[in-house]
């Protein structure tokens, strides 16, 4: 490493809680295994999403999943992504598209080129893929599109493109009427998974070894869900900022004993933090979610920025890739893979039949709706992220509807006749722009004069609340 | 005796300025509408349900300002235009819209245009991303909530024979579309580009009875006698997207070339795939719209396990439409955050160019002025192959 | 027989450059476009016209180029400057494989065949930040004149690092590394930087090969020379002046229509030339 990028290094980040602090050298073992798979042949691996809820199919025919988004996310962390995105665009692609697929192509492409991994590669690189498994679910383009490109730079490497679809929200109709085709779609399609996959390995599906990973995730899941919703103590003792690290056991090592025994730690230091009365932030003023978009990788120290205001998140929608089997409405099923396919459909119609009974809701604004009041929420701070419409799209509607259906806030202020009466406003809400990991789109300045502001708004709504008591 | 050409041309061209005239006049006098931004929505499900369907059109002129309100400005610019138009009321007499899965600017912003234009029919329709019997079935499935949903907003029941007479309907739109197309193979075209897409888009404004007689009108009027004062220039094909707007066509043919051909959203790639008649119309418009639509946005798998094998499966149409008529060269136009097209601009280029036909690429935001700063390119780019 | 005579304008966004041909140069003129409505590019074609003691009306064919090609009354054909630079460099250079031009407004890179013939472009028009005007925004900002800006850069010792190519917030960085003590000529030399790496990725979307010619405004830096020959790993070289290749593109490829209109026995209607303001485009 050269003295400038060595001055340019990022300097770690402080995090609340242990256990977060934990993550960086578990991602680090994690990619460190996958190249010592590579090398020595020992395991098939897969370039794949997260989030299509195919982890134990991989993991019970010993498939090595490379989460590609997260090596994009690194380099974005180490702010080590221009070089691949430079050279994606000069390979012809639009600079406004999904930055992780421009730098996980610039990357592959340079590393087809060389024979070998390119100088200085983060982490020691992302090794060379057995086979590409893309999702065009109804998330996002870049995830059916991806793959396909760096094919152009590899044809060997075979895709499978699993598609995993779920009825839209519709206030009018019942989504429950559509599941049973759904279900049976998406059961085919991960069953044509594992058929590919064991042509892949060579090996048959054990499906007893499936149930039981199948069966620790669940167990995963609802686990997640408990550790996390212990942070609507006052003072919250783990934040947003902590969240963007413990989401890696979440979305990178579930069906594995790892990401259980993790959450089982995390729950336990939360515990003892509440019972200390520990917080994430010293002294808690304002209580904040982080409600929508990805986080800019290589600015997570706009959290510890938060902080220093005394504002701590404890909770947001982002990586929440978990709701509590427990509480969803779907059917019991024997077979693996269609547990797998109900809990696709239980997670992403999660919100439905809630937002139904409140007029004007939808899903996302009644999630917003349950979080501010269930975590005691004062205002919501969004991330709009050039490069990814999948998850930064309809953000700004939310707030809209929100505003519309919903004012929890009485503030105090002197009516018609000169009287003081109080009135109720909406959530105060920032939204922050930038990318998920191209730093030329982010300017600290001007986003902590943003928070700054943002700050100041919600101490003089403290101010009125006090007031009007 | 046939109408002359330019009485055609200059009907068309008001009917495309006062663009969805009779679909209001209509509206007036009680048919309902119903709006459509993209190809993957099988019209001919809504045509049997006794509504009329309207491809929404946005405005390169128009600066888009109450949508940006609502909508974040990484959607697509051609898609927010159409929003914003629909916010502003200028497609104020449409009863409903239905919005495909095609791309993540549509399917993201669903909930957006379905409570912020508070219609009194909106649909979301599933398209699968990948093809194969699982998909089809599923597709299949999907296509009949769409009808049930269509039955009961009008109480109006689809009958398979309803279906299938509206499949020869569109069956019969799509041929004379076709040949249409036809009358560019000569040299010079017998019609221009520009009045080739303002004779489409006057099409998908109107009840599918009417644009089939429409295209009868256009087909007698240039048959015969080459009647364009088109000079002899390059002639140009263009890939990409829907390209409902005349000015890059315009600056084309202004810059001395021959839009001849395309395969965009609009044009070929809708307008070409025919419907089967024999199979059961529900599984007929499953295939058309799954397995014949050429979108960037379906994953068709790489059976050949090379790239170049794969490039002639996914952009052998391109290559096929560029030879039949004759076109000297292709421009790639793409919008900007366009991420099913974006993908595909380098394999796109290369496969081209690889059966060497020169291709042009240009990104665009949907403006009028951006589009005009394209014009030293464009120029370029045909002194490069004239 | 006479060799015929054949002139070239190149009216750019900021300069208007005009050549007389007449088996040589004769007349060689750059001169400011005009801010408003391009009120000064006639003058430009005036002067070399004057120069060369030629009257326009002897003139055999003459040809525009550049932003403000369109509408030049006097001009028999209008071409763009990628053509014109192709067909300049090739003249210069014959073994040139790739053009580069930095301009006020917009920069682009060609391929060019051995016939001086572009094969493929690649052009950025839509930002300042990939131009010359990037440069002498930066330069404002720190108060120094264009031209020591290139001389000043190279007597930096550690480039300073500037992430942000957007010219606002470039301005912006630089600002805030005067403030923490950064040197002006590190600052230059990173600004170079940051605009070379741009430029670079943008040419890099053709099958760049060597030589690369460097043509425009950005030509008269030796800074930004400098930190392109290392982004794109070629020797870049230079034309005694890099601000005429496309009006000397334009006057060549005049010629090479004009003769060939004759050997076609197709010759070109000569009309009374009008030396007049080129009208807004």
């Amino acid at each position: 490493m050269s003295d400038e990028q060595k001055a340019n290094k990022p300097k770690k980040r402080m995090t609340a809680t242990k256990a977060a602090a934990s993550i960086g050298p578990m991602v680090k073992e994690f990619i460190a295994g996958t190249l010592k798979a590579r090398e020595e042949r020992s395991h098939k691996l897969a370039y794949t999403f997260i989030v299509c809820h195919h982890e134990e199919i991989l993991r019970a025919l010993d498939v090595l999943p490379i989460w590609t988004e997260n090596f994009a996310g690194i380099c974005g962390a180490k702010r080590d992504a221009e070089r691949f995105l430079q050279r994606a665009e000069s390979l012809g692609f639009s600079r406004s598209l999904c930055t992780y697929a421009l730098c996980g192509l610039g990357f592959d492409q340079w590393r087809e080129e060389l024979g070998e991994m390119p100088p200085e590669a983060p982490w020691g690189g992302q090794a060379r893929p057995d086979m590409m498994i893309s999702s065009g679910q109804i998330l996002c383009d870049p995830r059916a599109k991806w793959y396909q490109a760096a094919q152009q730079y590899m044809p060997d490497v075979p895709i499978y493109n699993i598609d995993l679809p779920h009825p839209l929200y519709d206030p009018k109709n019942d989504h429950k009427e559509q599941w049973a085709y759904y279900h049976k779609y998406i059961v085919e399609q991960l069953r044509g998974l594992v058929s590919f996959l064991e042509e892949q390995t060579g090996k048959k599906m054990d499906y007893d070894r499936l149930s039981e990973l199948v069966e620790l995730t669940e167990k995963t899941w609802n686990l997640i869900h408990e550790t996390y919703e212990l942070r609507k103590a006052v003072p919250t003792p783990m934040g947003t900022g902590d969240a963007m690290n413990t989401m890696v056991p979440m979305c990178f090592n579930m069906g594995t004993q790892v990401a259980y025994d993790f959450f089982v730690n995390l729950k336990k230091e939360l515990e003892e933090k509440i019972q200390k009365g520990e917080g994430e932030v010293a002294e808690e003023k304002y209580r904040l979610m982080w409600g929508g978009g990805l986080p800019a990788w290589f600015a997570l120290k706009d959290f510890n920025y938060f902080n220093s205001k005394g504002a701590s998140f404890p909770v947001e929608t982002t990586y929440r890739m978990v709701a509590p089997l427990y509480e969803m409405d779907i059917p019991d099923a024997k077979d693996p893979i269609e547990r797998i396919a109900w809990r696709w459909l239980g997670y992403w119609n999660f919100w439905f039949d809630r937002a139904r009974k409140r007029p004007g809701s939808h899903p996302d604004v009644e999630r917003l709706i349950n979080h501010i009041e269930n975590y005691k929420i004062d205002g919501i701070v969004m991330h709009e992220a050039f490069s990814c419409r999948t998850w930064h799209v309809g953000l700004i509607w939310q707030l809209n509807q929100l505003a519309k259906i919903y004012k929890p806030i009485p503030v105090l202020s002197l009516g018609q006749n000169g009287k003081q009466q109080t009135k109720h406003c909406e959530l105060p809400s920032l939204i922050l722009e930038s990318d998920i990991i191209d730093i030329t789109s982010y300017s600290e300045a001007d986003t902590r004069n943003k928070i700054d502001a943002f700050i100041e708004t919600l101490e003089s709504l403290r101010q009125n609340r006090a007031d009007s008591k | 005796m046939p109408e002359p050409q330019s009485d055609v041309v200059s009907r068309v061209d008001a009917m495309y300025q006062d663009y969805a005239g009779r679909a209001k006049e209509l509206a007036g006098q009680g048919a309902r509408f119903i709006g459509y931004v993209c190809s993957f929505v099988p019209l001919e499900m809504i045509a049997a349900s006794g509504c009329f369907p309207f491809r929404i059109r946005g405005d390169v002129h128009e600066p888009i300002t109450k949508g940006d309100t609502l909508l974040e400005t990484i959607v697509c610019p051609f898609y927010r235009s159409c929003f914003d138009l629909m916010l502003k009321g200028k497609y104020d007499f449409a009863s409903g819209v239905v919005i495909p899965h095609a791309c993540d600017s549509m399917v993201r912003s669903y909930d957006v245009w379905n409570y912020a234009l508070n219609l009194p029919y909106t649909h979301f329709v599933n398209v699968p991303s990948v093809c194969g019997d699982s998909a089809l079935r599923f597709f299949e499935a999907e296509l009949i909530s769409f009808k049930q949903s269509l039955e009961k907003y009008t109480g109006v029941s689809i009958t398979d024979e309803k279906l299938a007479h509206s499949i020869r309907a569109y069956n019969l739109n799509r041929k004379k579309a076709r040949d249409i197309y036809a009358l560019r193979k000569t040299h010079p075209p017998a019609i221009l580009g520009s009045d080739l897409v303002k004779v489409l888009s006057v099409g998908a404004s109107l009840p599918v009875e009417e644009s089939n007689e429409l295209f009868d009108q256009v087909l007698q009027a240039c048959s015969g006698a080459n009647k364009t004062d088109a000079q002899s220039g390059p002639r140009i094909l263009i890939d990409g997207p829907c390209l409902d707007n005349m000015d890059l066509i315009k600056l084309i043919e202004d810059c001395g070339a021959q839009v001849v051909g395309d395969t965009t959203c609009n044009g070929a790639r809708d307008h070409f795939p025919l419907t089967d008649e024999i199979r059961p119309p529900v599984q007929a418009l499953a295939d058309r719209y799954l397995n014949k639509l050429n979108c960037p946005k379906t994953y068709r798998d790489n059976q050949a396990g090379t790239f170049e094998k794969d490039a002639d499966n996914r952009f052998g149409d391109i290559e096929s439409y560029a030879k039949d008529y004759s076109a000297d060269g292709v421009i790639l136009y793409v919008y900007k955050y366009c991420d099913p097209f974006g993908f595909e601009v380098p394999a796109r280029k290369t496969y081209l160019e690889s059966k060497n036909i020169p291709v042009l690429y240009l990104e665009d935001l949907y403006s009028s002025g951006a589009t005009g700063q394209l014009k030293t390119r464009i120029q370029a780019f045909l002194e490069m192959i004239g | 027989m006479q060799p015929s005579i054949y002139a070239g304008i190149d009216i750019g966004s900021t300069m208007t450059k005009a050549i007389i041909l007449h088996d040589e140069i004769v007349a060689q003129v750059i001169g400011p476009t005009g801010a408003e409505h391009r009120s000064l590019a006639f003058q430009v074609m005036e002067t070399a016209l004057e120069q060369a003691g030629v009257d326009i009306q002897s003139i055999s064919y003459i040809v525009s180029t550049g932003y403000g090609r369109i509408n030049v009354p006097f001009a028999d054909k209008q071409i763009t400057e990628i053509s014109c630079h192709a067909r300049g460099i090739a003249h210069l250079f014959p073994t040139a494989k790739s053009i580069v031009d930095i301009g006020g407004q917009d920069s682009k890179a060609i391929s060019i065949n051995s016939a001086g013939r572009p094969v493929d472009f690649v052009m950025n028009d839509k930002c300042a930040a990939g131009s010359g005007r990037f440069v002498e925004i930066i330069a404002d900002t720190l108060g120094i004149d264009l031209s020591e800006v290139g001389a000043t850069s190279l007597r930096s010792d550690r480039p300073a690092r500037i992430s942000n190519i957007c010219t606002i917030w470039a301005q912006q960085e630089v600002a805030a590394q005067i403030a923490a003590g950064e040197s002006v000529e590190n600052i230059l030399a990173g600004v170079h930087d940051a605009l070379a790496g741009k430029i670079a990725r943008m040419a890099k979307r053709l099958r760049l090969e060597g030589p690369v010619v460097l043509t425009g405004g950005g030509g008269k830096n030796p800074g930004l020379i400098a930190a392109l020959s290392r982004h794109l790993g070629y020797e870049v070289l230079v034309p005694k002046e890099p601000l005429i290749t496309g009006a000397l593109g334009a006057a060549l490829l005049g010629r090479e229509l004009y003769e060939k209109a004759i050997k076609n026995n197709t010759p070109i209607a000569t009309q009374p030339r009008l030396l007049d303001r080129v009208k807004l485009y």
